[in-house]
């Protein structure tokens, strides 16, 4: 037997808790534990994870396979081929797709972090006149989400000349990331003890040799947390992309997937696939360095 | 910016001696709270005002004109509320703001359950948690574009691998129509949707789950409840807050969901499954190009929108007062 | 690093490919030849930018190219393509005319010069020219091409929708052949349902298939959606006896296709699942494509291809809604003469000739001289959709082809009451009662 049940109990509550003492398990059965959650969570996990894995089969599997379920097994390929791949990369726009992709992304995340930095310094620290109601302000801004909003838009992107442009996007997405990265980022400021900065203070140091020289650097992992996260809403958003961009080589991967990769009435079902799943590689990649920072920032934006 | 200079009168050892300068009006206001904190919120405003408030100002004012495509609001005919006269009365929208009601309200509470159970089943002792973890996150992490092609694959009506499965084992004669019967078509986009929604729910509540203290249910068993009622007197009135604000997003990601239905099943068949975003874009983009009227349909988002999160706020706070807690 | 993309790589080959065939082909001398007697020069240091519907058939996006570049290689005029979705042609035309920039020429469908007749160039003298040398314009072409008298856009090619359907199948339901009238039509589709075998028609928003059917189905019991007068008659016995048809015709069809797009037609008939439907030629094209590269079962597929007209309704003569691609010149292009030049070359028999022949019978001509074109009797099961053309109605049916025929078809009106009943969403009655009220804001 192991630690007791007061030792459990002694630990602090507020820390989010792996839990290694025995606590209440000495009440589980291994049988019952397989069927109430063992098999549950397999199932589940099963169903999350299936339309991925499908996904991944029909972008390997010869053409002749994909529409002849009888024949050829669904399920698996024994013949895997690289072809859509190639097609995909070579002979359509796919990298140009990518590259647009990314860069929108890319750049649309550094401006949404540099505006939520300043504005979760200054509603947190600052606390200038009112900042209660700008930061109440800024979160409202969730409620007005792109499918209300992409009507109008579309005519200031064509006033301002940046239709068809890569900058119709990058001006356009931090306006949804803003929101969700200051909300973040002020949570992580509030974390910094304000002492820290009260010595700076009274040293003679400006706030803004305070933030970037004190706050910033102490505050990396939800700037790492929010730049993950806002890149990942970045690569998800499509009605912005669909409504702005007309041109083939402007177009996004989202977008350029859904509306390009047809031939007028055939589409080739093994290059969408793979076009799908190249798609989602550069996310899934990033995602399995940083998976203790995506979950923190999705439940450090929740706590708040 | 504030320049990085130090003011004159502060750190110098030797300043002590010297007479002390009245600070001037520049470095009063470096350090003068307002304006610091005006300038420091300038980007984010900026954004937020330029493509944020004055497209929504300007989408209202759309609605009330006859304007198309391309067209600027001071040349767009005035039409008043022309548009949402005529869209009261008309079957397609009545049916848009019916399938978004349904679709939001059905696939939240699903998106709850089933998101609280996983993360239920999480907070267990389990061996490689991580890695579960990390693949129960993959839904969301996949663009929804890209997975809704894939679903679109698995519920095409001639090839799709559930219907030959089921039948190879025997359990259906004939393929299953996803997407081609208006009810089925609806449920399989609400099943889209969960499937996207789940991951994020669930990972967030076990989140809130794991801040429990475990010394409350070790004094509830040794009281002898049983777990469901651990669960439904300790677990659930704790998890409160936060299952209200993660609900709060779910309703509001749903309620205004454009892709996911764009994609698979682009409002078919027969507007079964159209939403309002949808009937939106192709009012105003594709169909006759009425900009206004698909900003009226746009705007009219906004009442549904704000009372579904209402809802879902205060309904489900509402225990947390009757519990007497303070405003946590 | 120069921007190596599927544009410049088709170009690329296609300027090269294209320059030795154009050598070949001798098509660089008439070229020459033509461009220095055609009426319309070229401006100096002109540029063209011409936005086209994505091709259905590799060849003939393949033949387009080389008369592309055999026209810049003649009047030193650089010709770009940019190639869209068919449904993203109009949307896109729409805002190019409305904000003032954008591609020189536009080549979309049906009705689009239409929406916006006065931001488009008059072309009145390029189809002048080419009616009189090609022995005339089809009625349609007539139609769709002019506005107020005046010619506004070229129709440069129709493409035409037809029956497709595998002989051994509708052999084994007991048919020789599809039958001409409707209610033969309904008898051969269930007897393929008998006997497992199931056609079926898009009723998803498929603006190719969906609205040729639907049309089809709608004009041949006599209903229409406005009147010669532009006045809103859809609500009339007609309409109901041809929506009653279609339900009749998808309890047989096979189930899901209120769900199809333009391809799950194309999808499902290759893999042998569908035994009938509409489509343009482009089935059996890829089909014999497949087969030429040493695919038995396409081959076998290709065999047993076949394509029908559509069968004539109660009233009495055919009502095919087939599909018209006009190109027409934008007003703020910098350069109209050069595009006028570009139209009355695509359409000159040395280029049109072999574009034609490239196309393997998608494309049908507007002008009668083409009839002539050896594409028409290469293969027999193509020559079906030679004089599509001139059996065509036109968008709005009895009603003008202008601005209100193409919102009525963007707005999938007609498609949508069909596909309503169809699918048991809502009643005859009702279904006619909201494209009413759609059909009578429209035609205000």
């Amino acid at each position: 037997m192991t630690e007791t049940a007061n030792g459990g109990a002694a630990k602090p509550a507020r820390k989010p808790l792996v839990d290694e003492s025995e606590g209440m398990r000495y009440l589980e059965r291994l049988p019952r534990k397989l069927v109430t959650v063992y098999l549950p969570l397999g199932i589940i996990m099963l169903v999350l994870i299936f339309p991925f894995y499908w996904m991944a089969i029909t972008a390997v599997k010869p053409k002749s396979h994909l529409l002849d379920l009888d024949t050829h097994s669904p399920f698996y390929t024994l013949s895997p081929t690289i072809e859509h791949i190639r097609d995909l990369l070579f002979k359509t726009d796919y990298p140009l797709w990518l590259w647009n992709t990314m860069l929108v992304a890319v750049v649309a995340t550094i401006l949404a972090l540099l505006a939520s930095i300043f504005a979760a310094y200054a509603i947190v620290r600052i606390r200038y006149r009112g900042a209660q109601w700008v930061g109440g302000l800024i979160f409202l801004a969730y409620l007005v989400p792109p499918s209300i909003l992409f009507i109008p838009l579309s005519t200031v992107i064509h006033e301002y000349g940046l239709f068809d442009t890569p900058f119709a996007l990058i001006l356009t997405y931090p306006t949804i990331l803003i929101p969700f990265s200051t909300w973040l980022l002020m949570g992580y400021f509030k974390t910094i003890p304000f002492e820290l900065e009260e010595c700076a203070l009274i040293d003679g140091a400006s706030r803004w040799q305070i933030l970037w020289k004190i706050v910033l650097p102490l505050a990396v992992p939800g700037l790492i947390s929010a730049g993950i996260f806002c890149l990942t809403l970045c690569w998800n958003e499509f009605i912005y992309a669909l409504t702005f961009i007309n041109s083939t080589e402007h177009k996004t991967v989202p977008v350029a997937i859904v509306t390009a990769l047809t031939d007028g009435d055939q589409y080739r079902w093994g290059s969408l696939m793979a076009g799908a799943l190249v798609g989602s590689l550069p996310l899934v990649i990033l995602y399995s360095f940083f998976v203790e920072h995506y979950v923190s920032a999705m439940t450090g934006a929740v706590k708040e | 910016m504030p320049d990085a200079a130090i003011p004159h009168s502060a750190s110098s050892p030797t300043a002590s001696s010297r007479t002390l300068a009245p600070p001037s009006l520049w470095s009063r206001l470096k350090v003068n709270r307002d304006w610091l904190g005006a300038w420091f919120m300038l980007p984010a405003i900026a954004f937020l005002v330029l493509f944020l408030a004055y497209p929504l100002a300007l989408g209202i004012a759309y609605s009330f004109t006859e304007a198309r495509i391309g067209q600027d609001i001071w040349s767009a005919p005035w039409a008043g509320l022309d548009n949402y006269i005529w869209l009261m009365g008309d079957d397609q929208f009545l049916v848009a703001v019916f399938n978004t009601l349904f679709y939001t309200f059905v696939a939240s509470v699903l998106k709850f359950a089933i998101g609280l159970y996983l993360a239920v089943l999480l907070n267990n002792h389990l061996p490689f948690r991580a890695l579960i973890r990390a693949i129960v996150l993959v839904p969301f992490i996949v663009p929804t574009v890209l997975s809704a092609i894939a679903f679109w694959w698995i519920f095409d009506p001639q090839f799709s691998i559930v219907s030959w499965s089921l039948r190879q084992m025997g359990i259906i004669s004939t393929n299953i129509d996803f997407l081609g019967d208006p009810w089925n078509a609806r449920w399989s986009v609400i099943f889209a949707n969960v499937w996207r929604g789940v991951p994020f729910i669930a990972i967030t509540l076990l989140a809130g789950l794991q801040t429990v203290q475990p010394s409350l249910y070790e004094a509830a068993t040794i009281d002898g409840a049983s777990r469901w009622q651990m669960f439904r007197h300790i677990t659930y009135p704790l998890l409160t807050p936060i299952i209200a604000v993660v609900m709060t997003f779910s309703v509001l990601f749903t309620f205004t969901d454009f892709q996911l239905i764009k994609v698979l099943t682009n409002g078919g068949p027969a507007g079964a499954t159209e939403l309002m975003a949808t009937l939106s874009y192709n009012r105003a983009i594709l169909g006759g190009q009425r900009i206004g009227e698909g900003a009226a349909i746009s705007t009219a988002m906004i009442p549904f929108l704000l009372a579904c999160i209402l809802i879902s706020w205060f309904g489900l706070q509402r225990r947390k007062w009757q519990q007497g807690e303070g405003n946590d | 690093m120069p921007k190596i993309d599927r544009r410049s790589l088709i170009k690329g080959a296609a300027a090269a490919g294209a320059a030795g065939a154009v050598a070949q082909t001798g098509l660089f001398g008439f070229a020459q030849a033509w461009a220095q007697a055609a009426p319309w020069k070229p401006e100096k240091g002109a540029k063209l930018q011409i936005l086209r519907w994505k091709r259905f058939i590799q060849s003939e996006e393949d033949a387009f190219m080389v008369l592309v570049a055999a026209f810049t290689k003649a009047t030193g005029v650089p010709v770009n393509v940019l190639n869209e979705s068919l449904d993203d042609v109009q949307p896109k035309a729409s805002v190019a005319a409305n904000t003032g920039q954008g591609p020189d020429l536009f080549w979309g469908l049906y009705s689009l010069p239409h929406l916006f007749p006065n931001k488009i160039v008059d072309v009145t003298d390029v189809a002048t020219h080419l009616g009189k040398k090609y022995g005339g314009w089809v009625a349609s072409a007539e139609t769709y091409g002019k506005s107020g008298g005046k010619w506004i856009a070229i129709p440069v090619g129709y493409n035409g929708n037809v029956i497709n359907y595998r002989q051994s199948m509708i052999e084994a339901a007991g048919f020789k052949e599809v039958p001409k009238d409707t209610a033969g039509f309904l008898e051969l589709i269930k007897a393929l349902k008998g006997k497992n075998t199931p056609g079926g028609m898009a009723l998803g928003r498929a603006s190719g298939d969906g609205n040729a059917w639907v049309h089809w189905c709608l004009w041949a019991f006599g209903g229409n959606v406005v009147d010669a007068k532009d006045k809103v008659i859809i609500n009339s016995p007609e309409t109901v006896k041809a929506l009653e048809y279609a339900q009749a015709l998808y309890a047989s069809f096979i189930p899901g296709t209120a769900s199809w797009n333009d391809s799950f037609n194309n999808k499902a008939f290759l893999s042998g699942e569908l035994s009938l439907t509409n489509n343009g030629v482009s089935i059996y094209a890829a089909a014999k494509a497949e087969a030429a590269k040493g695919d038995a079962k396409m081959k076998a597929m290709a065999d047993d291809t076949n394509h029908a007209l559509w069968p004539v309704g109660p009233i009495g003569k055919p009502t095919e809604f087939h599909i018209a691609y006009p190109m027409m010149i934008m007003r703020y292009s910098k350069f109209p003469q050069a595009a006028k030049a570009f139209l009355a070359f695509t359409l000159e028999a040395e280029n049109y000739d072999k574009w034609l022949i490239g196309a393997v019978a998608y494309i049908t001509h507007p002008l009668n001289a083409y009839d002539k074109n050896p594409v028409w009797t290469s293969d027999p099961k193509l020559t079906i959709v030679r004089d599509i053309a001139k059996r065509t109605l036109t968008a709005g049916g009895l009603g003008s082809v202008g601005e209100r025929a193409a919102s009525a078809l963007a707005d999938f009106l007609v498609l949508d009451m069909f596909a309503s009943v169809c699918t048991g969403r809502t009643t005859i009655k009702d279904a006619i009662a909201v494209a009413e009220r759609q059909a009578k804001r429209i035609y205000r």
